[in-house]
């Protein structure tokens, strides 16, 4: 089932994210399922995140999708041109994907293949754009395709861009990228608050629905490490200090990531959880939010 | 101008393996520059080759504004040492790879003579700069030759090269600090472009959606005719 009609409700959606790993093993995918399902609207299936070779998200939306759990096909510009990308979204339609995230990507060069060549053939605002196309039943070309697409597409946004003409530009580039027919958002994690609420209201003129992300923290390591090399993450002081203060770090960062999922409740019309490897605790999340 | 690497002569000592008798050919353009194949290094070279058991047969060096790639005035060049070039047991190019295939390309066309031929440097890009900061002089890649020049659109920065993503609808999800996150090196090209094209009252152009490249352009490899420059004017 596509995102739409969850988003049209009014309901607070909580979409999850689930990354494939290195191998043909699906084990984990298969053991994690059952633990979202029925609890959050949809989850992201990650394309070959930070450049690491991956089991492919085609693959596996179809497999979670199987099994009862609607994917968000994630599609990235860094590995396929646009013959290929065309084609993969043609395959997601036929094995009954319905919402494609259509993103840039990282480059090769932070992941395991630093030798590979980068391909971003289209972007990810001319990949949404295709998109389109294929919905129309044409490809990029104008040639009219035997069977079209219905997808649902969505696109990425970083409230947290840390410059002003860092921030000015993510909404130019949100806006364009809603004028090619983004019909949701998704963020990088959210730690503050306030700034997410002044970001809100600069787009609120937009109409386009945007779930804050949320990434739990498991350690204060893991925030310093996001600070130091994630883009457009800040973890701020308190809460490092709060997790290397605290004595259950597990029951701490569930806390601190439902407290934002609280807080974040009356901003925005749902939130997006990338639990990163702790997929198996966004149950205890969702019920410490109150969700 | 193309940017030069010189490689480790470890590496041009193993091409060179089993081959005695050589012929060094420089370049008068970009490579000086570089410290890449100026006269001065032609002369190094045979020397350090000579050190290593080689036999310099000739060491052709075209002086300081004169390119190798350009055939009228290579072929000149190469004329005088054809007996040497004939005998040799290999030839080393000290230019970029153009150079090195303009050479192989007289030889053979002019004299019908296929010898083996190695390249001393390794060729980094199409660069600019020169400045000196911290007793280097800077270069960067600027330009990829890609045929379909739009800098006007954006305020005189290339998207294609200062972009690690090379962009036409940037930026990305990730600057820190105005630094490109994938490089943090470099500036991020969009920053720039954002930062001039306000400046310039022009951020409009930012809005409009850029369709995907023609990268028909680039198909290789690309042939350019033009009317001959004449020298003697």
């Amino acid at each position: 089932m596509s995102l739409q009609p969850v988003l049209e409700s009014g309901k607070f959606v909580v979409t999850a994210e689930v990354g494939p790993l290195k191998g043909t093993d699906i084990t984990e995918i298969e053991e994690v399922v059952p633990l979202l399902k029925g609890k959050v609207d949809a989850a992201n299936v990650t394309d070959q995140q930070s450049s690491v070779m991956r089991l492919g998200s085609l693959a596996v939306s179809h497999l979670i999708k199987e099994r009862g759990l609607d994917p968000i096909f994630q599609v990235t510009c860094r590995d396929r041109n646009r013959l290929a990308l065309q084609s993969d979204l043609l395959s997601a339609w036929v094995l009954g994907i319905e919402n494609v995230l259509a993103i840039t990507g990282d480059v090769p060069s932070l992941g395991d293949h630093p030798q590979a060549k980068s391909v971003y053939d289209l972007d990810s605002v001319q990949l949404l754009w295709v998109i389109q196309r294929l919905n129309e039943g044409y490809d990029m070309m104008g040639n009219e395709l035997k069977g079209k697409t219905n997808f649902f597409p969505g696109a990425v946004v970083n409230p947290g861009a840390d410059t002003e003409p860092a921030f000015e530009l993510q909404l130019i580039k949100m806006e364009k990228k809603i004028n090619q027919g983004a019909k949701f958002f998704q963020t990088q994690a959210i730690y503050d608050v306030d700034a997410f609420a002044k970001f809100m209201k600069r787009v609120e003129g937009f109409n386009t629905p945007v779930l804050a992300g949320i990434i739990p923290l498991k350690s204060a390591g893991m925030a310093r490490y996001m600070n130091k090399n994630v883009a457009g993450v800040f973890v701020p002081d308190e809460l490092i200090k709060r997790m290397a203060e605290a004595e259950d770090k597990t029951q701490t960062g569930i806390e601190i990531a439902a407290n934002l999922i609280k807080e974040l409740k009356g901003m925005c019309p749902g939130v997006h959880i990338m639990a990163i490897g702790w997929e198996k605790k966004v149950p205890a999340i969702l019920d410490a939010a109150g969700l | 101008m193309i940017g030069l690497a010189a490689k480790p002569i470890e590496e041009i000592l193993e091409m060179l393996h089993g081959r005695e008798k050589i012929v060094l050919v420089g370049c008068g353009g970009c490579a000086p520059f570089f410290h890449a194949g100026g006269e001065a290094e032609v002369k190094a070279m045979a020397d350090t080759l000579s050190q290593n058991g080689k036999k310099i047969l000739a060491a052709i060096s075209p002086p300081f504004g004169e390119f190798t790639c350009y055939v009228p005035w290579i072929e000149e060049r190469l004329k005088p040492y054809m007996k040497e070039i004939e005998e040799c047991d290999a030839i080393l190019v000290m230019a970029c790879g153009t150079g090195l295939q303009i050479v192989r390309e007289v030889m053979e066309d002019g004299y019908g003579l296929v010898k083996p031929i190695y390249p001393a440097n390794d060729t980094i890009g199409n660069m600019g700069g020169g400045r000196v900061l911290f007793g280097d002089a800077l270069f960067r890649e600027k330009c990829e030759q890609c045929g379909q020049c739009v800098l006007g659109q954006f305020a005189g920065v290339c998207p294609l090269t200062q972009c690690a993503k090379g962009l036409l609808n940037g930026p990305c999800g990730g600057s820190k600090n105005g630094k490109c996150e994938q490089q943090p090196e470099h500036n991020c090209a969009w920053i720039m472009i954002y930062e001039r094209l306000k400046k310039l009252g022009e951020l409009d152009k930012m809005k409009e959606f850029v369709p995907p490249r023609d990268y028909s352009k680039m198909h290789r490899p690309r042939v350019l005719e033009v009317a001959p420059l004449d020298f003697n004017d």
